[in-house]
Parts: structure tokens; C-alpha cells; sequence
């Protein structure tokens, strides 16, 4: 037993004597045993008002059930979950819920990760008691993304709640009362420019919250889900990419206490199309006596790179190489360094400003960042200026993305040697000596690092095209051939590792390390000025 | 064992069936001798809430809380830790001077007392009282609950509704009525109970109901051509004092009167 | 002129003055002891007054009948978390109650009074009577008492130069039952939806606007002037052992005389509703007895020669509640009345539960069909298991107390609803 002074209390949950913390309630306690209590109304980013009464739970010497979401654990506490009352409960609970819910499943977009349908499919009655019509109120439209779906709303006033303490912009709220109660906005005022409402559809365990976006675009059995990060601005929030058929349908937020927590901004969750390329550069490219562009074998194309590299460089041409906001660390890094194998240069990328940054009330650590990409941080760690202003200079120019579409062309205007590395075929890479198909973030491992130097890990979400390779193989093969000798790195793990050879900043850290909840890097390391956003 | 009493029928409302209150005017039992005439600006903070009684016009364009109700906002908000505190009784403010809660008034409120407009609307429609849409200047409410019901509350409904020649929750084409059914407005002794606007009326049978519509429709003669004190002794002017004077309804006798 | 019928077994305390325009008044009420109870309430420790109070087996006349001492004692005794609140729950809307209203409008010193006393004994500085809205009449004569309280020293500073201070404030609620359960009535004096809250913390710890609270029926603190006055020992000299005192009978339903009796505690039923109430009107015979307001468990005829005080209703299988007792006679149409009161319930749950906010509904759903002659054998079995659904599993107890009728009216009057199921003509009743 703990005494007093610990900071543990020992209970017992499902027979199992176990040490958790004390200050937990039973729902986060057994959540860390392993053992799942159904829930609505409870969502760790939020309040709880313990009012859908499905995680009550049977406390030994309580003379009711728990609501396991507000009962803080305590020495000595016997908790059953699976009892034949807190079962029985939990049954006769989910037949209230089923009691105007209409079965619409069929058309529903929650269908598949609906919680009604979970619990009812797991514990529900075997057949349906009432024969009483069902509720019909319509749909309604919130403005924004979002449509509200009455007849399906459980009204565990999760979206009320996001929308009162983390979006803190009051735009919802529970109308009327008992079963006549609707979730509504104020009047024809909906949702519409709250740059975080798009996290209540998330939140909805139901389908009563629709996103218009979303809205019967798939079934979401269909859809594959994979981690990754945000890539459209500098916070980098966690994120998981939804795909069907190799095309992105969704980005959602993925909890990450230190960066975003539950959410993420309407921003970057409806920028995705851009992801879903359609203008792909499939195969390599190098440009014929003739002028026209020819699609050549890697290894033909590479060889024939190193060559004219080595001979540009001989003949004392200056580089330029110009890095991407939007790739990761390797993929950049890599770029940085065949600049200084290169015997130095200009190491330039661009990136969109937005006048303010946007900060989540209830989670100020969260913020729409000014800068709209991903990596700009971890380009200025690597020694890349934001601009063009060295740009046109000629020598060997060697573009990284599609972000400089049209600079590229106007900085690679008078290059003698013009290298794309790019996943879309721009009118910008045509005017490329050669053309090399890049995957993007979405189709690779890598890593982002964001505002404030958390570097952070994502994983292959689509897949790439066939002869597509990563930015920082083909970079590395390139300067595997001008090193004689030294070996290209086989995986995007050895690329970063090799960041941490090049730059302080990244050494003493690894894909392990920076795990899944990702690793700030060394904060003694001094940084630009101005490189960061403020916390 | 069963005593047989008759019930007093000649004054519905102020007749409890085992004799209490025969002997009393309407005015004593109502209490309106003892309150007097009641300030619009509220008089003492601690009473600021209670509402002058409400007769007619209503204007559902009036601004609010200017001059004595902008007073008696202020004296209301000073006696609550919160101004959110205030909430209940400035809806309650806001419905007195325009007859109801219209998406303008609740935005009002909300201004008022440093809320959101959306928190103000679901407040506002959790509770009943709260007129969301405009009602006829009077508002009859016919206790339906089991206490009335047993002795009738149906048909008192019932009779209402034929008397007014109306669906319930609408408004007479004269604007003079809506009826409809009420929960349990808490005078269970005195079936069936009837609530017009705040006064009660209690013992009502079916044969009472045009009775009291006749009254009802006297009444808004009088208190339609100019809002004066005199169409209802607690209707106050700004510039009255509370103790100065009561005015008394054509059918009050003035007795009791400030202790 | 007074309430002129008065049974020889009524013991008039609270009520003495009911029906005596004059009490009303300051003066009046003076003249009759107004007041002195508290004078000599101020004059005393806050702690003692709560002893005499505790001594007195005085409980809530709220309905759960909690010790009043007991309850106070639970505040916090430092003034570190002031101001402490007091709140008087006069949201008197439970089916069948109708006292509250009655103390307010007719002796509105003695609920200010009490009141004062009240908090003085939990050290709050500030006490708050939460009316509910329909009770605009005792609303304004409170709100004048109000008025003469201060103007004559008896509220605010410096209270009868006792320096205590306490401030009144009277609020009106705007209609919503589920206002009168304390921590609703909380939120809503808070300025927020009348929700119940979750306990823990509890009112004494947390409350109203965050500050240690104590919330007294109308009816309790109307009994405190009395107590102080003539002491424990006499307040004990009514009604039972463990349910001492008086108490307001709020009688209604088919009886030949309705209204307000005072009795003491333990007064017999079936005495109550034939002797005091005249028995039932018209020459009927008695059916049905709900003997705590709506909320309880209804008694058959033959379940009524028992004592009404807490413990004897309980053993009797229902709860005294606010002692508010409807009487049905034999032609009641007990389905429809318990439909009426489910419709009730479900008109005033708060939508925060589920089993509430959907029970309730589907409830009276059924039984509207039932009533319809719509019903099916199974759903007598469908409602019990619906209604222990319901029981327990919310925060509040809204939610039991409309599946408590239903219940017990399946379980005691189940050929009604046979008769209906089985349209079975000769079993039309009126009413």
C-alpha cells in the first residue's frame, strides 16, 4: 500500500493489482493498464462533465456506478469494469443512445470508426426493443467545413467544449433542453472563420459533425491511414494522411502532448490536393544536343550527371543550389552538402509568409505559423537563406522541389549546368539539363524540423511512382560518384545519421531517438536570427 | 365523513376550497396592497430582479437597458460576483421590455454583461420561460400536471382553447392571447392554476374561463391606451417613489399598504 | 381573518400567519415576535447557533430531509475561503408541492429571518433566495420585505448593530424544474444552463461562484426563527425521534378540503387525508395516494395507515419527500396520470444524461401508446427494465424519480394497464 507521501496509489482494477499514479482519474488509469472503459463525453483534451454515462464503472463500496472519467483512483480502490452491473449499465445505456440514432450507417462518413457503432457492435443488446418512430430533425449547416447532422448527435458536447476552451471562440452551444436539445450556432452565425472548427468532425464520436470536404468521399474502411507531418506550416503538427487508392482524402490530426496535442487548424488540414501530384516527373531526364529532353535510365542519367558536374566544376562554374521548405532534412541536407563539395555557394530556398501567426487559445504552444512550410527551420539550420537575391548567377544550379517553379527558371536562366531534383514536371523543370523524379514528403521517410528545432519524423503515405527516388538518394549517389569512394546511403536513417556528421545540431540523434513523438535538437546551438517563431 | 363543501366561485383564483381567504380581497391575497408601486429602475439592489408587472404595449423594437432599466441592469449586475451572474434576470429585463427573446435581444445581453451571444442563446433556450418567439399580450398558461389534472386541468385547457377560438402556443388574430399548457406552476392546492403573465389564477374551473378572459380583455382596454400605474398596481414609473401612493385597480379596495 | 379552517390537530408555527395580509408587513410581523430570533441569534457564536439547530433534529424540507446542523456544520469554520453563500431554494416546483410559495407570499420575514439566521451560523456574508420565475406575486411581496429589511437595519450592514453583515439578494429563476436539485440550481444562479453538477466537490466545499455554499429549503429556514426562539427541546416536543417537528402537508388531489396543514412529523396518513382533509370528494373511494410529491413511489389504498415522517414512508416503500401528498379516488385513469407526470419529467430533464434525456422520453412514448390502446404485453416488461436503466446511472436523480411512478404503478395497479392493452371496454375510466 502507498502512504501518503508517494506520488503512486495502488488499486485494483479487473483483479489486477496495479501501481499508477496517484492524481489519475480511473478512465486515464486504466488506459495506461491497457484496459479500454467506452466512452462520448470524455476526451483527454478536454473537460469532462461525465454525462454520457457509458464509463461507469463499478467501484467496490460505492452504492452507485462511477463515472470512471471524473473519479480519481485511490489506495486501495477495487474497480471492476467488466462486472455484470457495469455491463449491464453500459447496455442499457447504449439502447438510449440507439433510441433516435437513425440506422443511416450506409451513407454515414463516420461509419467505420463511429463509436456508436463500436460499442453497440461489441456490447449492445441483440435486437432493437423500441417501436417508436424516430426523431427527425435534418441537417444544418454550420458555415465552414462543417455540417451538423441532429438525428445522429449523441450530444456528448464534445465540439461545445472544443469550441469554449481550446478554440476559445464560443460559436456553439447546446439549445433547448432534454431530448429536445440540439446542438446549434447562434442563429445563421455559424463556424465560418475559426481557423480550428474543422477539430470538432474529428471529435464527433459520431457522425452528427460533417466535414463538406470529406462529405461521401469515402468509406473509411477504405482508407489507409499512415503518421506523418504536417507540411503546411512551421509548427509541424502530428498528423495522420488518409489515403484511398494512392490519393490523399484527409489529413487529421495525431496526439502529440509537446507539439499540437489533439488538434490541428483548418489551414493545413484542407491543404492537401497538392500532395495528390498529377504533373509527375516519372522518369529521368537529360537534355539532348538537339534541346529536347530525353527520359534516360537512372544509371545513365546519373552517370552522365557526375560527368558533367565534375567538368562544370573543372571549369571553375560556381553553384548555387536552392533547397525546399517542403523536403526533409536529408533531402536538404544532403543538397547542402553537395554544395560544399562543391567548394561552396549559395544556398538559397523561398517560402510564403503569412502577416500573423495564428495561436490556438486553449494550446498557445500551437500556432498557425507564419512560415507555410514545413521545414524552413531546418533549412536555415543547414546553413540555407531564405531569397533570391544571389540567384541568376550562373554556374551549376541544382533546385530541390517545386517551390522555385518560376525563380527557377529565372535563377537557372543563365546556369551552365541546371540539375531539377523534383517531383513534378513544372514548365520551370523543363528548361532543366536534367530532370531527376523526386518523391515527395508524403511518399518517403524523412524528417521535419519545426519552428522551435523539434525534429520530427514521417512516414511513406502514397506511394511514389515507379522510377521516383528520394531526394536524398539521388543526391547522395551524386555525390557518392564526385567522392570517389564514399558510399551513398542506403536508407533515409543513414541520411540523417550523416546530417549529424555535417551539422552539430543533429548529432547525437537518430530516427530511434526521435521516435514517434519526435527530439528537440541541442538548444545550445546558436541559430539564425529571427529563425524561430516565438513559443 | 365527507364533508361536502361549496366551492366559492365568484371570485376565481383567491378562493381555496377549505374557506381560506373568503374574507380577503384579491388585493390581500395578492399581496399588491403590501408591494405597492414598484420602481422600473428597481428599487432596493437586493430586490432589483423582480420585474414590474407586465401589462401592455410591449414593444418588441424598444432599446434596452436605457435610462431607468439601464439603472436597474447596473443595480442587478452589482450583486453578483460575476457579471454572468446577472444573466438569468437581465434576460428576464430584456423580455419585460420587449415582450420576448429575439436573436437581437439575447446579442444585447450578451454585450451587456461581456458574454457570447451563442452562450446567451443556450441559456436562454434551457429554460421555459424565456418567450423565444412572440406570445399574445397575455400569456395564459393552463397547469396541466397531475394535481390539476386530476381535478380537471385538461378541460380548463380545453376551455381556454375554445374560448379563444386558437391552437395552443398561438396568438389570438387580435394579438390579445396565447395558451398554452403548463408543468406544474406549484399551487397544487388550488386546482386548476393558472398562470396569465405573472399573476396567478387558481381554482379554475371551465365555466371560469370566460370570466377571466373578460377581465383579461378590460383590462388591456384600459392599460392599451395609456400604460399607466392604474391599469396594475405593480407597474411603477421611474419617477415614482415605492412607498408614495399606491393606485389602486378599479376592483382593488386599497387596504394594506406598506407595513 | 387567517386561513379560517384550521383542524384541531394542526400545531401552527410556520404557518400561524398564513391568510393575515398584516404579517406580512415588518411592523406586522414584529408585533407578532418577528425578528427576536434573530437578534438573538446575532448575539450568539455562529457555532452555537448551529449546535441549537442540530439539537433541534431539524432536516431539509427540501425532500432528502438531511440535518439541517449537520449540513451547516459542514462549512468551513476559518474565513479563509470567504464569502461563503447561502442559498434558499424556493424553486418550489415538484408535482403536488405548494408550500414554499405559501411561506413566501404570506410571511416573507419569517423566510428572510430564518434565512438571516442561517447564514449567520455558516458566516456567509451573502444569501441569495432563488425563486422560481412563475412565483412572480410572492416575488414581489419577498422583494418589498427585502426592501424593509434594509431600510430598517435588519440586512446589510451592520444588522441590528450586531456587526454582522449579510447581504439579500433575491434572484428568479426562469423556469426549468430540475433548478430546485441543488447544484442546478447552482449553475443556474450562476447565470449558466440549469445542470445538475457532478459531486464531489460539494456544495460546502465548492459551490456557488467557486465559494464554500449551503442551499436550505424555503420551508427548512422558515423553521429557524422558531427553533432559536423556543429552543431545541421544544422544537423536539413535535412529531417523531428521528424526524422532529412540524411540517407543512401539502394536500391536493381528490380531497373534500386541499390545501397547507402544519402537523408534526409522524402524523398518520390515512387520518391526514380522511380526518384533517375531510376525505374524498364527491362520495368516491380512495384509489391511490402518492405521499411525497410526484417523484415517489405511489401507495395503494390500503398502503396508507402509516406515519409521515422520513423513516416510516421509507419502510413503506416510498419516501416522504416534501410531504406533498396527491390523492387519486377510484375513477383516476392511473395510466394517464402516470404518463402526465413521465411527460413532466421528460419536459424537465436537463438533456445532460443519457439515460435521462432519451429514458424519459421513451417513456412516455410507450405509455402514450399504452394509453392509446396502442400497447403490447411486453412493454409492462419493457418499461420496469427501462426505468432500472434509468435508476442510478445519472448524475441526478431526475431521471429515478420518473421511472419511480412507473414502477410502482405496474406493480400496484397492473390491471389498469392490462385493461388497456387488452382494449378491454369495460375498463374505460374517467379522468
Amino acid at each position: 500500500m502507498a502512504n501518503e507521501q508517494q506520488d503512486t496509489v495502488t488499486i485494483t482494477l479487473n483483479g489486477v493489482e496495479a501501481t499508477v499514479p496517484k492524481n489519475l482519474r480511473i478512465i486515464e488509469a486504466a488506459e495506461q493498464l491497457g484496459v479500454g472503459i467506452a466512452h462520448y463525453c470524455y476526451h483527454p483534451g478536454l473537460s469532462a462533465p461525465a454525462m454520457c454515462r457509458m464509463c461507469l464503472v463499478e467501484v467496490e463500496g460505492a452504492p452507485k456506478l462511477a463515472p470512471a472519467c471524473v473519479t480519481p483512483v485511490a489506495d486501495g480502490q477495487v474497480i471492476h469494469t467488466e462486472s455484470d452491473r457495469a455491463r449491464t449499465a453500459r447496455e442499457g445505456t447504449l439502447e438510449f443512445y440507439l433510441l433516435n440514432h437513425p440506422l443511416d450507417c450506409p451513407i454515414c462518413d463516420k461509419s467505420g470508426e463511429c463509436k456508436l457503432q463500436d460499442y453497440t457492435h461489441a456490447e449492445g443488446r441483440k435486437h432493437g426493443r423500441s417501436i417508436e418512430p424516430k426523431r427527425v430533425l435534418g441537417q444544418d449547416d454550420f458555415g465552414g467545413d462543417i455540417l451538423y447532422d441532429g438525428d445522429r448527435c449523441i450530444m456528448c458536447t464534445r465540439c461545445v467544449r472544443f469550441m469554449r476552451e481550446v478554440a476559445q471562440d464560443d460559436r456553439l452551444c447546446v439549445v433547448q433542453r432534454g431530448h429536445r436539445s440540439v446542438i446549434d450556432t447562434f442563429f445563421d452565425h455559424g463556424v465560418d472563420g475559426n481557423l480550428w472548427a474543422g477539430n470538432i468532425v474529428d471529435i464527433c464520436p459520431v457522425g452528427a459533425l460533417l466535414s463538406k470536404d470529406f462529405l461521401h468521399k469515402a468509406r473509411v474502411w477504405d482508407l489507409d491511414n499512415n503518421s506523418s507531418i504536417c507540411p503546411n506550416c512551421s509548427q509541424g503538427c502530428n498528423i495522420r494522411i488518409d489515403t484511398r487508392d494512392n490519393l490523399v482524402m484527409r489529413l487529421r490530426p495525431r496526439a502529440n502532448a509537446d507539439v499540437n496535442s489533439y488538434w490541428m487548424c483548418d489551414y493545413g488540414r484542407h491543404r492537401y490536393e497538392w500532395i495528390n501530384v498529377t504533373d509527375r516527373a516519372t522518369a529521368p531526364q537529360r537534355r539532348l544536343p538537339d534541346g529536347g529532353l530525353a527520359a534516360v535510365t537512372w544509371q545513365e542519367a546519373m552517370l552522365a550527371l557526375v560527368e558533367r558536374v565534375r567538368s562544370a566544376r573543372e571549369a571553375g562554374a560556381g553553384v548555387t543550389v536552392i533547397g525546399s521548405p517542403f523536403h526533409g532534412n536529408e533531402d536538404n541536407g544532403m543538397l547542402a552538402r553537395l554544395a560544399s563539395v562543391l567548394g561552396g555557394g549559395d544556398l538559397l530556398f523561398k517560402a510564403d509568409q503569412a502577416d500573423d501567426e495564428i495561436p490556438c487559445p486553449g494550446f498557445p504552444r500551437l500556432a498557425r505559423r507564419r512560415d507555410l512550410a514545413a521545414n524552413v527551420r531546418g533549412l536555415e539550420i543547414l546553413g540555407f537563406t531564405r531569397g533570391g537575391g544571389a540567384a541568376g548567377t550562373g554556374g551549376i544550379v541544382v533546385a530541390l522541389g517545386d517551390d522555385l517553379a518560376d525563380d527557377v527558371a529565372h535563377a537557372a536562366a543563365g546556369a551552365e549546368l541546371f540539375i531539377a531534383v523534383t517531383a513534378r514536371s513544372t514548365a520551370a523543370a523543363r528548361t532543366a539539363d536534367f530532370v531527376l523524379p523526386a518523391t515527395t514528403f508524403a511518399e518517403a521517410e524523412g524528417t521535419f524540423t519545426n519552428f522551435e528545432g523539434r525534429v520530427q519524423r514521417f512516414w511513406p503515405a502514397v506511394q511514389p511512382p515507379p522510377l521516383a527516388r528520394p531526394a536524398w538518394q539521388i543526391l547522395g549517389v551524386l555525390l557518392s560518384g564526385l567522392e570517389e569512394g564514399g558510399a551513398a546511403p542506403a536508407t533515409a536513417a543513414d541520411a540523417f545519421l550523416r546530417l549529424g556528421e555535417w551539422h552539430d545540431e543533429f548529432s547525437g540523434l537518430s530516427y530511434d531517438i526521435i521516435g514517434s513523438r519526435g527530439a528537440v535538437i541541442n538548444e545550445t546551438v546558436q541559430l539564425p536570427a529571427g529563425a524561430g517563431g516565438s513559443v | 365523513m365527507a364533508e361536502q363543501v361549496t366551492p366559492i366561485r365568484g371570485n376565481p383564483g383567491f378562493a381555496g376550497e377549505t374557506g381560506e381567504f373568503a374574507q380577503l380581497t384579491e388585493a390581500d391575497v395578492r399581496g399588491s396592497g403590501y408591494v405597492g408601486t414598484r420602481d422600473t429602475a428597481g428599487g432596493h439592489p437586493g430586490s432589483a430582479c423582480s420585474h414590474p408587472y407586465q401589462v401592455v404595449p410591449r414593444n418588441p423594437d424598444a432599446m434596452l437597458f436605457e435610462g431607468p432599466y439601464r439603472e436597474r441592469l447596473d443595480k442587478i449586475v452589482s450583486r453578483y460576483p460575476t457579471p454572468q451572474g446577472a444573466l438569468l434576470p437581465a434576460l428576464g429585463l430584456a423580455q419585460e421590455i420587449r415582450g420576448h427573446l429575439s436573436a437581437d435581444s439575447m446579442a444585447q445581453v450578451a454585450d451587456a454583461l461581456g458574454l457570447s451571444p451563442t452562450y446567451v442563446r443556450g441559456v436562454a433556450t434551457f429554460y421555459t420561460m424565456y418567450n423565444k418567439q412572440p406570445v399574445g399580450d397575455y400569456l395564459v398558461q393552463v397547469c396541466t400536471n397531475v394535481s390539476c389534472n386530476l381535478c380537471g386541468g385538461d378541460d380548463v385547457m380545453a376551455a381556454f382553447l375554445e374560448a379563444v377560438d386558437a391552437e395552443a402556443g398561438e396568438i389570438t388574430p387580435d394579438g390579445l392571447f396565447t395558451v398554452i399548457e403548463a408543468e406544474c406552476l406549484g399551487a397544487c392546492g388550488f386546482p386548476t392554476a393558472v398562470q396569465v403573465n405573472e399573476r396567478y389564477f387558481e381554482n379554475v374551473a371551465p365555466g371560469d374561463v370566460p370570466a377571466i378572459l373578460e377581465r383579461l380583455r378590460a383590462e388591456h382596454a384600459v392599460a392599451g391606451e395609456t400604460v399607466t400605474p392604474q391599469a396594475n398596481p405593480y407597474a411603477g414609473g421611474g419617477d415614482t417613489p415605492p412607498a408614495a401612493g399606491r393606485p389602486a385597480a378599479a376592483d382593488e379596495p386599497a387596504t394594506g399598504g406598506q407595513g | 381573518m387567517a386561513y379560517p379552517y384550521r383542524h384541531e390537530s394542526e400545531v401552527r408555527v410556520m404557518s400561524e400567519h398564513f391568510g393575515d395580509p398584516e404579517a406580512r408587513t415588518l411592523d406586522g410581523w414584529r408585533r407578532r415576535g418577528g425578528y427576536e430570533a434573530l437578534r438573538t441569534a446575532l448575539g450568539m457564536a455562529p457555532g452555537d447557533v448551529v449546535n441549537i439547530v442540530k439539537d433541534s433534529g431539524l432536516r431539509g424540507r427540501g425532500g432528502a430531509g438531511f440535518p439541517t446542523g449537520v449540513k451547516w456544520s459542514f462549512m468551513p469554520r476559518d474565513d479563509s475561503r470567504q464569502p461563503h453563500y447561502l442559498l434558499i431554494n424556493a424553486d418550489e416546483s415538484e408535482p403536488g408541492a405548494f408550500k414554499d410559495r405559501e411561506l413566501c407570499r404570506w410571511t416573507p420575514h419569517q423566510v428572510i429571518e430564518g434565512a438571516l439566521i442561517g447564514a449567520h451560523a455558516i458566516r456567509a456574508k451573502h444569501v441569495y433566495i432563488y425563486m422560481r420565475g412563475e412565483f412572480f406575486e410572492p416575488a414581489q411581496i419577498v422583494a418589498r420585505a427585502i426592501e424593509e429589511a434594509y431600510a430598517t437595519g435588519m440586512a446589510g450592514t451592520d444588522i441590528m448593530g450586531s456587526g454582522v453583515d449579510i447581504d439579500v439578494t433575491l434572484h428568479l429563476g426562469a423556469g426549468a424544474y430540475i433548478c430546485g436539485e441543488e447544484t442546478a440550481l447552482m449553475n443556474s444562479l450562476e447565470g449558466r444552463r440549469g445542470q445538475p453538477r457532478i459531486k464531489p466537490p460539494f456544495p460546502a466545499v465548492m459551490g456557488a461562484f467557486g465559494r464554500p455554499t449551503t442551499i436550505n429549503n424555503v420551508e427548512t429556514v422558515a423553521s429557524v426563527p422558531h427553533i432559536i426562539r423556543n429552543g431545541a427541546e421544544w422544537y423536539r416536543s413535535f412529531g417523531t425521534e428521528r424526524s422532529p417537528g412540524t411540517k407543512l402537508f401539502n394536500m391536493s388531489g381528490h380531497l373534500v378540503r386541499r390545501g397547507n396543514f402544519e402537523l408534526p412529523l409522524g402524523f398518520n396518513l390515512k387520518e391526514l387525508i380522511y380526518d384533517v382533509c375531510g376525505g374524498i370528494r364527491d362520495g368516491r373511494q380512495l384509489k391511490a395516494v402518492i405521499p411525497g410529491g410526484s417523484s415517489v413511489p405511489i401507495l395503494a389504498a390500503d398502503e396508507i395507515d402509516i406515519a409521515m415522517d422520513y423513516e416510516s414512508v421509507a419502510q413503506a416503500g416510498s419516501m416522504l419527500g416534501t410531504a406533498s401528498v396527491i390523492v387519486m379516488d377510484d375513477r383516476t385513469n392511473m395510466v394517464k396520470q402516470v404518463r402526465r407526470m413521465v411527460e413532466f419529467y421528460a419536459h424537465e430533464s436537463c438533456g445532460q444524461c443519457t439515460p435521462c434525456r432519451e429514458g424519459t422520453a421513451w417513456l412516455a412514448r410507450i405509455l402514450r401508446r399504452i394509453e392509446g390502446g396502442f400497447g403490447r404485453m411486453e412493454d409492462l416488461d419493457h418499461l420496469l427494465d427501462l426505468g432500472a436503466n434509468m435508476t442510478g446511472t445519472t448524475i441526478c436523480v431526475l431521471s429515478d424519480s420518473a421511472a419511480a411512478p412507473v414502477a410502482s404503478s405496474i406493480a400496484k395497479f397492473k390491471d389498469e394497464y392490462l385493461a388497456l392493452i387488452r382494449r378491454d371496454d369495460a375498463a374505460a375510466v374517467a379522468v
